[in-house]
């Protein structure tokens, strides 16, 4: 067997890159695309990961933020296979990705702190699973 | 010596009419020349610290990649090394209480683990392999389901949920040897769990011999184990 190198996290496996803030016609419901960077040797479960065990990428607004996520399209996720077990194909996220979302605002500026729970692991080992926040200031004009 | 032929008066006075004119001009062009280049530093300048600090930003958010190869272990747990291994006493899936020191005298390997942990999946196999071979040498592991769910401890739904998950994962993999719940609680003492899996050999004198963080392969479980039962016999 081949063998691993291994890479231990210090910080976060996943960093919120943009937009830091947005402008939306109030009551209406509007595009907005987060980008996302995943740390480097690291991956993270897609949205729909293949195995029910796995622990998916999700995206949320908490309510009472005055802004309400309405829908949110994710990235389909690409192939990934552990060198220990070449027969399971995962369906992993790694180096950056967005998640394409729409959010209704009602009138005003909101500094909201959306969440993004995810899972990260690297070719032999997985670190427990984590919610970061995701700020962003929304405007709704 | 040949005298220098007059200049024609028409020719010298153009010269002398024009000199001041092309004189500006060339000292203008000079000055927009040298106000050009400093204008040109100062961007490149600007551009190179901008990128600069768009470097210091990303090497300062990037996480602290620690390489490390199989066997190799983080400063947290490579402390649990030559040391005795932290006791504990957590419920098993049946709620019955289980304590590190109910396997005093056995070379152990205790296995931290969670249902979300693809690597872990893949090695419970070689885990009830190497139980079966090196059981009847007194060997034992221990598996020690490690969620890191932070679940409160008055969340009984998430408990249920979390226990429920876990069961499965033990009646899927078949996993005949004890397996532990709430690893969580041991983070303190075993060095952050924040990899999964993490295996820590112990001897039959309750030192921690090894410890192993992530996957490699059963050989190398199967020579940690070996290191296990001969230290300390």
């Amino acid at each position: 067997m081949e063998k691993p190198h291994k890479s231990l996290l210090r910080t976060e496996a996943v960093e919120y890159l943009y937009p830091e803030q947005v402008t939306l016609p109030a009551g209406k419901s509007s595009p907005v695309t987060l980008h996302f960077r995943i740390q480097p040797n690291l991956h993270i479960n897609s949205h729909t990961p293949r195995e029910q065990y796995l622990i998916p990428t999700v995206f949320s607004i908490p309510e009472s933020s005055g802004v309400r996520l309405a829908d949110a399209t994710y990235p389909a996720g690409a192939d990934f296979t552990l060198p220990a077990d070449p027969n399971e194909k995962l369906l992993v996220y790694s180096g950056d990705f967005a998640i394409e979302t729409k959010i209704v605002a009602t009138p005003g500026d909101h500094l909201v702190e959306a969440k993004l729970r995810y899972q990260a692991c690297d070719q032999n080992a997985c670190m427990p699973p984590k919610t970061i926040t995701v700020p962003i200031d929304v405007i709704g004009k | 010596m040949t005298p220098r032929p007059p200049i024609p008066p028409s020719s010298y006075n153009r010269l002398k009419r024009s000199s001041p004119l092309k004189r500006n001009t060339i000292v203008i062009g000079i000055t927009l020349l040298i106000l050009a280049t400093f204008a040109w530093a100062g961007w490149a300048n600007w551009e190179y610290r901008k990128q600069a600090a768009e470097r210091a930003l990303a090497a300062a958010s990037h996480a602290e990649l620690v390489p490390a190869t199989a066997g190799d272990v983080s400063a947290e747990a490579s402390r649990l090394t030559g040391n005795p291994a932290p006791d504990f006493t957590l419920q098993d899936l049946s709620g019955a209480s289980v304590s590190l020191t109910s396997f005093k005298g056995k070379p152990l390997l205790i296995n931290f683990w969670a249902t979300w942990c693809g690597p872990c999946k893949i090695e419970t196999p070689w885990l009830i392999e190497l139980q079966n071979e090196y059981g009847p040498k007194g060997f034992q592991i221990i598996g020690i389901s490690t969620e890191g769910n932070d679940l409160k401890p008055d969340d009984k739904d998430g408990w249920a949920h979390d226990k429920a998950a876990i069961a499965k994962f033990v009646k899927e993999q078949r996993m005949q040897y004890p397996v532990l719940i709430n690893g969580d609680s041991l983070v303190g003492k075993y060095g952050g769990l924040d990899v999964m899996p993490t295996s820590v050999y112990v001897d039959r004198n309750g030192k921690v011999v090894a410890v192993q963080l992530g996957i490699s392969s059963k050989e190398d479980m199967a020579a940690h184990i070996e290191k296990a039962i001969a230290s300390g016999s």
